[in-house]
């Protein structure tokens, strides 16, 4: 087995950083009785800007005898000569074979980053077809936020990890290590028998889908006896309580996201009606101030970077972002390190916030309304108007700001020709404000479009996607309507996105079309130059599986979907309310700021929203904290009691958190408010 | 107070480029908590710098960096953190002190030593009758195309920068070696000093792409081992003397 890069081929390849490992807090365990590979389907650039590894890095690394080494997917200039001199694809930091490792776990970031995955495992001497592959071969594992519907890829993958991963993933290690200890008892079936026992495991052999007449499923039939009908993904109830990476890798050369991320918090309650995100991450869990600061002082003194990302789904929105931004301002100045923000929420507030970041470089600003019309954006309960949008960039402008940028998504459920037309008409008044402000013109906007991809666990995955035809014209609508001077137009390719669509939605029959198309050539689909839509149509059409019948179709009332086996929590009775309301433009508030909305989450995991609300930060008096177990537990207790008590459905809720609201009370938290809510 | 320091780039970091060694220093710098100057202006930068910048894909015995401080730092302690704050790939080898006057590194170096593993499809007596005729050449020409205009070619006099050098031969090993074998290759290693002159220098690879073509030495350039093995200053009397001249300072 080849598997030195030599300096020839690494003189020939472009960024051959990417290859050779030895990073400042790279870890090299020479003894290790498990070896995983967490594996990102993409270059290192892009896969070493992923947080969620970075923290299992750190974590599985922290397990004695446990090594978590890390592969990336070679650029294919690289892959070429790889494959012309027979070198197989190793880990960065031994050095060893995929094939030689007791794992390998890969991320589920995007969809079409799945034929990425088949080409690696071959690459690393895996057998691709799970069905193929020998005993002695390493398992293969997936997460990430994709993995709620990882059926595309049951033909390649040996279990899935659904939920937070902290937990999780060294209990399926330890376990592992058990099993190899015991000398392999059963092979990898009585492995995958083991592995099943944990919470938040899915193994998809042990599944077997049933279909209907018109190819809908019919059941997802349970062929191991001791297989759960359902599994719940895996939360972490407390986010303090695991430990967040204090010295991650830092790379020698560039990298996408080239920073510190503190993860401020996990989830998001702000209920828009497309995002994925916002569904399977909940409840949201925020970090205590005063362990996001002590974290970050170790990770500047540990990595010598010079900035600062707050990162989570919607900093903003962090309960206590303002006393906790002064704090670290005041912290780091005096080191030279900054901090920032990756994304701003449309109001005033968010324009304070960008000028307390942005104290030395003045770049533009990024805004997300998603979409163009007050209708559509009630469709998707983006809960934002057009006046919000118009104050935050007078803000932005009265301050000093010139350059804005837009985000907006093109064939939401609904939309006319109207809507996508109103987007334009909001880039000028954008334009306009900025004249009207400063008294001259010269204000760039950027508008960026992309195409809506309905996802699974969300309101709209009833819903049909814009088919090619559609969503080019709507394109071409918008690149007549903002023939403007100083806006720039950008859109998403819109056959990347078609397929997108099939695959989220898909199930296990497109796994053949998926084998066909990594055969035919195809990887690097997310990237536009490396993706061939061509060679897709065709792959599909021999796997004999019609790709609109996953994206084109709306989807009945009562159908069963292929992901409904592996639960985020949220309950399709909302889904289903979301999606009534949405078709009434009827907005549901964030439920940290008005009643429980019910969506089913914290009451299934038993894991309670974790808001610091209403309590200013004081490094200097901590208050009082109830353990995570103790606490969840008594919750759980609560929960229970209210269930019984009142039926399983809407009421129960606003029952339990009274509950809980007491319970934590009773424990003396200063928290309570934040969870009653 | 400048400090100075002889630091590596080994194998396993080769393909680094400057830019990105540069920023590793920095970082490393920033992570023992050197008390660095820093530049005025809008973008402040770091007062560092290396004394010779190093091909992509050469490894080094040889890099020399020298930065400016605030304030006064004992040395050995200094050379510890930093050795501390580096990755695997750069290891300090010496270090020195000197005041904020002194001479930068950089105007000082005067030359290079290198030796390069080659294979070579040829005899070893071929090269070494290529190596004598170079020995004896007063001048001899190459042109390389220059960096940024495309049909430029920039033509340089390979030996005022490279008086003489010397070949052996070496063992090829690893995994390389069976495709060496195969192919019916033996590895050379020629040994040589590269002049570092106000007006420039020259690259090690373009000694073997001149001996190639003055020669017709069938050398396998794009899998040459290069690595720098000194940098040094040179005396008025042609010797060679060490960058690191301020030792005394340290103890």
């Amino acid at each position: 087995m080849k598997k030195e890069l030599t300096i020839d081929m690494l003189a020939a390849v472009k960024r051959p950083d990417r290859y050779t490992g030895g990073e400042f807090g790279s870890i090299v365990k020479k003894d290790a009785e498990v070896r995983m590979a967490l594996a990102f389907p993409d270059v290192y650039e892009v896969g070493m800007s992923y947080l969620g590894f970075k923290i299992l890095y750190h974590l599985v690394n922290k397990m004695d005898g446990i090594a978590a080494e890390r592969v990336y997917a070679p650029w294919v200039d690289m892959e070429k000569l790889m494959r012309e001199r027979g070198v197989v694809l190793t880990t960065l930091e031994t050095k060893q074979a995929l094939s030689e490792l007791d794992a390998v776990g890969f991320t589920l970031q995007y969809e079409l980053s799945y034929t990425n995955i088949l080409n690696m495992l071959d690459l690393g001497g895996v057998t691709v077809r799970k069905a193929e592959r020998r005993d002695d071969e390493p398992l293969v594992l997936v997460g990430g936020p994709c993995v709620f519907n990882p059926e595309p890829l049951a033909d390649f993958i040996d279990l899935a990890l659904i939920g937070d991963g902290e937990e999780a993933l060294p209990e399926v290690l330890e376990a592992l290590r058990q099993w190899k200890e015991e000398g392999r008892p059963g092979g990898r079936k009585g492995f995958l028998h083991r592995a099943q026992q944990i919470p938040g495991i899915y193994v998809p052999e042990f599944y077997e889908p049933e279909y209907n007449g018109d190819g809908t499923l019919a059941r997802m039939k349970v062929t191991d006896p001791a297989a759960p009908a359902c599994v719940e993904k895996r939360v972490v109830a407390d986010l303090n309580k695991v430990d967040f990476p204090t010295a991650p890798v830092v790379p020698f050369g560039e990298i996408v996201h080239d920073r510190i991320m503190l993860e401020m918090f996990r989830g998001c309650s702000r209920g828009c009606r497309f995002c994925h995100a916002g569904m399977v991450y909940r409840p949201v869990r925020e970090r205590r101030p005063e362990v996001l600061r002590e974290v970050a002082h170790r990770q500047v003194d540990n990595t010598g970077y010079d900035e600062i990302s707050l990162v989570s789904l919607s900093t903003a929105d962090y309960s206590c972002l303002p006393c906790f931004l002064d704090t670290m301002i005041a912290d780091f100045r005096s080191r030279d390190v900054s901090v920032s923000l990756p994304s701003l929420r449309i109001d005033a507030f968010s324009v304070d916030i960008a000028k307390k970041v942005q104290v030395v470089r003045k770049s533009g600003l990024t805004f997300a309304p998603e979409a163009g019309s007050q209708r559509m954006r009630d469709i998707i309960n983006k809960g934002v108007t057009e006046e919000d949008l118009m104050n935050a960039v007078s803000g932005a402008f009265e301050n000093g700001w010139s350059k804005v940028k837009l985000y907006f998504m093109i064939g939401l459920p609904g939309e006319t020709d109207e809507d996508v037309l109103a987007i334009a008409r909001l880039a000028r008044k954008v334009q306009w404000k900025y004249k009207e402000i400063t008294g001259h013109g010269g204000c760039q906007v950027t508008v960026s479009t992309a195409s809506f991809v309905p996802k699974p666990y969300t309101a709209f995955q009833w819903v049909p996607q814009d088919t090619l035809d559609e969503i080019r014209r709507k394109q071409r609508l918008l690149i007549e309507a903002l023939r403007v001077k100083n806006i720039t137009f950008q859109y998403h390719d819109s056959q990347t996105s078609i397929m997108e669509g099939v695959f989220a939605r898909g199930d296990r029959r497109l796994g053949k079309a998926l084998y066909l198309a990594w055969k035919a050539g195809e990887s690097f689909d997310g990237w536009g130059d490396q993706f061939r839509y061509d060679r897709w149509q065709q792959a599909l059409q021999e796997a004999g599986v019609d790709p609109d019948f996953y994206n084109h179709r709306l989807r009945g009332e009562t159908e069963r979907f292929p992901w409904e086996h592996l639960q985020p929590g949220v309950s399709r009775a909302f889904l289903a309310r979301e999606y009534a309301r949405a078709k009434e433009q009827m907005l549901t508030k964030d439920c940290r700021q008005g009643k429980c909305n019910g969506c089913g989450v914290c009451q299934k995991l038993g894991v309670p929203v974790v808001d610091y609300s209403g309590h200013a930060y004081d490094a200097s008096a901590e208050p009082k904290f109830v353990p995570a177990a103790e606490r969840t537990a008594s919750v759980r207790k609560a929960l229970r009691a209210a269930a019984a008590a009142a039926g399983y459905d809407l009421l129960a809720p606003a029952v339990a958190q009274v509950a809980a609201a007491t319970a934590y009370k009773a424990a003396g938290t200063p928290a309570a408010e934040g969870v009653a809510e | 107070m400048k400090l100075r320091f002889r630091i590596t780039k080994d194998k396993e970091i080769r393909f680094i480029s400057h830019l990105e060694y540069l920023r590793t220093i920095g970082r490393a710098f920033r992570r023992a908590r050197l008390p660095v100057a820093y530049s005025q202006g809008f973008n402040p930068h770091m007062k560092f710098s290396l004394a010779s910048a190093l091909g992509v894909g050469v490894v080094s015995q040889a890099e020399y960096v020298e930065l400016e401080l605030t304030e006064p730092v004992v040395p050995a302690k200094a050379a510890e953190a930093f050795a501390k704050a580096l990755p695997r790939g750069i290891r300090v080898l010496d270090y020195d002190a000197a005041d904020d006057h002194a001479r930068a590194l950089m105007a000082a170096a005067g030359g290079a030593g290198y030796r390069v593993t080659v294979p070579c499809a040829g005899s070893v007596e071929q090269a070494e009758a290529a190596v004598a005729q170079f020995n004896a050449a007063p001048e001899l020409f190459f042109e390389k195309a220059a960096p940024k205009a495309k049909k430029k070619v920039k033509r340089i006099d390979v030996k005022q920068y490279i008086h003489r050098l010397a070949v052996g031969t070496a063992e090829i090993t690893g995994e390389a070696a069976r495709d060496a074998k195969a192919r019916g290759e033996t590895a050379l290693v020629f040994t040589f000093d590269i002049r570092i002159t106000p007006g420039g220098s020259m690259k090690a690879v373009d000694l073997l792409n001149t001996l190639r073509e003055a020669y017709g030495l069938d050398l396998a350039v794009v899998r040459a081992d290069i690595e720098r093995v000194s940098l040094y200053r040179v005396g008025p009397d042609g010797t060679h003397l060490p960058l690191l001249d301020n030792k005394a300072v340290c103890r």
